[in-house]
């Protein structure tokens, strides 16, 4: 549950809604008491309202729950500890369906009518892409969490900022050097024929190439596809490494046919954890993944070496050593992306703080301090590692994980560096006017 | 003799049993942006979504788990049983079935007493879900209003109906209120329906229900929602006001007929004050024949929750250039909805009427081809029981209890009033292998059980339109025919590829 109610619901050290509400009720006593004494209430205590851009219904819903469980988690830590400049936040859920059309309308709406601070929490791409336009239009801040190569790239606006989670660009870059280096030098790429995969089609062979290996192969499935053995014969016999990213709910009938077509002699498989957020890496059918490599941003189950903070994130959010929610073992969560909810209330936290957000009217100001951030250290704000943001194309660069499945787990073997994954910026959204 | 079926329900459904006209006597949300900001936008997205890079989150989700499942021997399997059964029924004496389901065990009587308190106290609920639809959380699934209307009402009740009985009856939100209202304003209703109007109202507005709930971009907005359904409730009683609210149940609500509808299916039966037990399906063997309208309201009822699942299918988005793994959203789609909607009423409808009048032909016994078709119908409702409990069964495991959560707590203001605002609402009863395994089994066992009984009803209805067993039989040949393969299309939707 969210919305005013929002960062009540919390598996585990839950907030306890009906303590949060004495908190909201008390505020709303004093918001009618007389008016000096609410003048300083508005001053002092007055919540910052982040509009949360919710995937709730359509075909992101199942990210959508996490993405909430996470900033409930988020919201209620920072609230704990004080709020942002003494003010406790406020989550006004508004559902987009996942529907483009609807994300603008959402973002109007947060704007207009809810009048919130900010617009917050957004994933699907089309969504981002579709609402970026509105609060450009509406100068609201709008901070997604949507991993996308869209607002590095350049083609969104000033408004539109990804503090908190890596881009796929830079994600694709940085594995590069690990599987030319661990997993075979001659990569054939399997990807859906459409834009996501586009972008692993494009970045990967570069990177491959820098780390001395070659792409032999890059076999473009149609997205309705549902039966995959006919693509098969097409991998060069000399792969050594089949680099994957199928997604969708044929992706278990993939790696299902995929093992009966090699037995046990393929070539090395390195995939993106992408393919199976939120589904069980032991269900029946993904049997030949065993032993193959994943990227992941950040680590669906615990590792021996997790840092205070990290232990401290996983409790908050809710989530077991094996990444499902604590108590409903089946409910897999979307570990690798759901962080960048919480690092990202974390960067509005610290630019509201140096902007000394009071208001609405210190927007731009708000966006300029996002932009003027550099560097967020491992902690407890920022759990799953050092991040460097560069301000000028508002995207935040950081480490990945790259893990090997054994054991029914996957155990990170690697962090690749934040160097791994930079790239020459393509865009300077500092020189557009606020 | 048909069985005793009832009397509500018959009553209500007797103004949709005109003569059918050609064949004779049997025969805002919110403060959205500006049109031209929209329009723009979405030019502009239309223009630049395939420039730019995307992340792709396209759920493995559960349907992953059953296309690993051995579907395609369920189809088999499933088209089978539903041939198998029209082949045992044809062996049997043909006013057999009839025989074993006119069965009645007497329960108990109940008073009417009851039923305007309980009709008030549900329009009382309803009010204050609408002002929560309006005040409440905004989020769809915190708020108590979609959860009720969609989940609760929508996939529940309708499930009761269909099990029980006539439970509406009681919960109506209208029927109180318009007995105060009459008790003020006297009970004469002003205007008499048309004869000839039939069912038409509560088609037109059934369809319009369908389209809301299906193509609508944003049916769980809790505001819109609630603008919605306090319109409804208020054109609706003021028709009541106008024409009655015994002609208005009959023809224009469609809510009620809906219901009614389905409560034909259920085991509790209501003889005036008392209360009988009887098999499943038992009350069909007592209609009457419909007319073109209730037949089509019929019909609709399954073709809408047929397009449903047909509209998210890879095959239907395929059809139309959609990437299903770049679902656009349903606005992208309303154009397409729109269509899907009518479409598979036609071919439904057009299927249908081909069966009955292949049949009339086959048994060539000169019953009239417009009551065949309008008693035959009625053989329909089971399947499309059937379908609903097929298609939401998911949402209302995991819906259910978001709804649970959201009424213990409808305006957000931290209140406990059922003790289940702290409830964890567990995602995972529907997620992973297994559950995919047993959700699969469930929906199928439903689906094959909806259409076994079918061919069981529309064998005792053509057994009272045709007397003798070979003209029963034969009748039977097409319309079983297209039941065996509406039994292969509703396995096919619960086990295709699907967003």
């Amino acid at each position: 549950m969210t919305d005013r109610k929002g960062f009540f619901d919390l598996s585990g050290n839950r907030l306890s809604r009906r303590t949060a509400l004495k908190g909201l009720a008390a505020g709303a006593g004093l918001a009618v008491a007389p008016g000096f004494v609410r003048y300083a209430q508005a001053q002092s205590s007055e919540p910052i309202r982040i509009g949360f851009q919710a995937h709730r219904t359509g075909i992101g819903a199942a990210y959508g729950r996490w993405y909430e469980r996470t900033t409930n988690a988020a919201v209620k830590a920072i609230n704990d500890a004080g709020g942002i400049n003494g003010r406790p936040i406020e989550i006004i859920v508004e559902d987009d369906g996942t529907d483009a059309a609807r994300g603008a309308e959402v973002v109007a709406k947060f704007a207009n009518q809810h009048k919130t601070d900010i617009v917050y929490g957004t994933l699907f791409s089309h969504v981002v892409i579709a609402s970026a336009p509105t609060a450009g239009e509406l100068k609201i801040p709008y901070y997604v969490v949507s991993e996308g190569y869209h607002v590095a790239s350049g083609k969104m606006n000033r408004w539109c900022l990804q503090p908190g989670i890596t881009d796929v660009r830079a994600q694709v870059t940085s594995v590069a050097p690990w599987i030319a280096a661990n997993a075979g030098k001659k990569v054939t790429m399997i990807f859906p024929d459409y834009a996501f995969g586009y972008d692993h089609r494009d970045y990967l062979p570069p990177a491959i190439e820098k780390a001395g290996g070659k792409v032999v192969a890059q076999i473009a499935i149609p997205p309705t596809e549902s039966s995959f053995t006919k693509y098969f014969p097409q991998i060069p016999a000399e792969t050594e490494v089949i680099y994957h990213v199928m997604v969708g709910p044929a992706v278990l009938t993939f790696v299902k046919e995929l093992g009966d077509f090699y037995g046990s002699n393929g070539p090395k498989l390195f995939g993106f954890i992408d393919s199976l957020e939120a589904v069980d890496i032991n269900s029946p059918g993904l049997e030949y993944l065993d032993g193959s490599h994943f990227w992941e941003g950040s680590p669906r189950y615990a590792q021996a070496g997790d840092s205070e903070a990290e232990k401290a994130y996983r409790a908050a959010v809710g989530i077991d050593d094996n990444g499902a929610a604590v108590g409903d073992a089946k409910d897999v969560s979307t570990a690798a992306h759901m962080f960048g909810c919480w690092e990202t209330l974390y960067v509005i936290k610290k630019a509201m703080e140096d902007a000394s957000y009071k208001g609405p009217q210190d927007r731009a100001k708000l966006v300029e301090a996002t932009e003027a951030l550099t560097e967020f250290a491992e902690g407890p704000e920022h759990p799953q590692g050092k991040k460097v943001f560069n301000g000028k194309i508002h995207q935040v660069f950081g480490s990945q994980n790259i893990s090997k499945l054994e054991g029914g787990k996957l155990n990170v073997v690697h962090k690749t560096t934040i160097e791994d994954g930079l790239y020459e910026p393509e865009a300077d959204y500092t020189t557009q006017p606020l | 003799m048909p069985a005793p079926f009832d009397a509500g329900v018959s009553a209500l459904w007797r103004d949709c049993e005109v003569p059918l006209p050609l064949a004779g006597r049997d025969k805002g949300w919110g403060s959205a942006p500006s049109v031209k900001q929209r329009r723009d936008m979405l030019c502009l997205l239309a223009v630049i979504a395939p420039l730019l890079p995307t992340s792709a989150f396209a759920h493995a989700s559960d349907r992953g788990h059953v296309l690993l499942l051995p579907t395609g021997y369920y189809l088999l399997g499933g088209a089978v049983a539903v041939a198998v059964s029209f082949l045992v029924l044809a062996l049997l004496p043909a006013t057999a079935p009839a025989r074993l389901w006119r069965r009645r065990l007497p329960l108990f009587k109940v008073g009417e007493g009851a039923r305007l308190a309980v009709s008030l106290l549900s329009f009382a609920v309803f009010a204050a879900l609408i002002v929560a639809g309006f005040v409440g959380s905004r989020d769809p699934l915190s708020n108590p209003l979609p959860l009720t209307i969609w989940t609760l009402l929508w996939a529940g009740l309708v499930l009761v109906q269909g099990l029980l009985g006539d439970i509406w009856r009681w919960l109506n939100p209208w029927y109180g209120p318009w007995r105060l209202a009459v008790g003020l304003l006297g009970p004469r209703a002003p205007w008499r329906l048309p004869a000839w109007l039939g069912c038409w109202p509560a088609f037109v507005l059934f369809f319009a229900f369908a389209w809301f709930e299906l193509v609508d971009p944003a049916p769980d907005d809790p505001a819109r929602l609630a603008t919605a359904a306090g319109l409804y409730w208020l054109v609706s009683f003021a028709a009541m006001l106008a024409f009655g609210y015994r002609p208005w149940s009959r023809k224009g609500e469609f809510l009620t007929l809906f219901f009614t509808m389905v409560a034909r299916f259920g085991v509790v039966e209501r003889t005036g004050r008392r209360f009988v037990l009887c098999l499943p399906g038992a009350k069909l063997f007592g209609a009457a024949p419909l007319a073109a309208s209730g037949m089509a309201f019929i019909l609709l009822a399954l073709s809408s929750v047929s397009f449903d699942g047909l509209s998210k299918t890879f095959f239907w988005l395929g059809r139309f250039g959609v990437n299903p793994l770049d679902y656009p959203g349903r606005t992208a789609l309303m154009g397409i909805g729109a269509f899907g909607l009518v479409l598979t009423f036609l071919l439904l409808a057009g299927a249908f009427l081909l069966a009955v009048w292949l049949g009339q032909r086959l048994a060539g016994d000169g019953v009239p081809f417009g009551r065949a078709a309008g008693l035959l119908v009625w053989s329909i409702v089971p399947i499309a029981l059937a379908y609903h409990v097929a298609h939401y069964l998911t949402a209302l495991l995991v819906d259910g209890q978001y709804a649970l959560v959201a009424l213990s707590d409808p305006f957000a203001r931290g209140w406990n009033l059922i003790g289940t605002a702290h409830l964890h609402v567990s995602a995972g009863i529907v997620a992973g292998a297994h559950s995919a395994w047993w959700l699969w089994n469930v929906q199928a066992g439903a689906i094959v059980a909806g259409h076994v009984l079918a061919v069981l009803v529309a064998h005792g209805l053509a057994a009272r339109l045709h007397g003798g067993a070979r003209g029963t039989v034969f009748s039977q040949v097409p319309l079983t025919l297209l039941m065996v393969a509406y039994t292969v299309f509703g396995l096919w939707l619960l086990s295709a590829p699907a967003v």
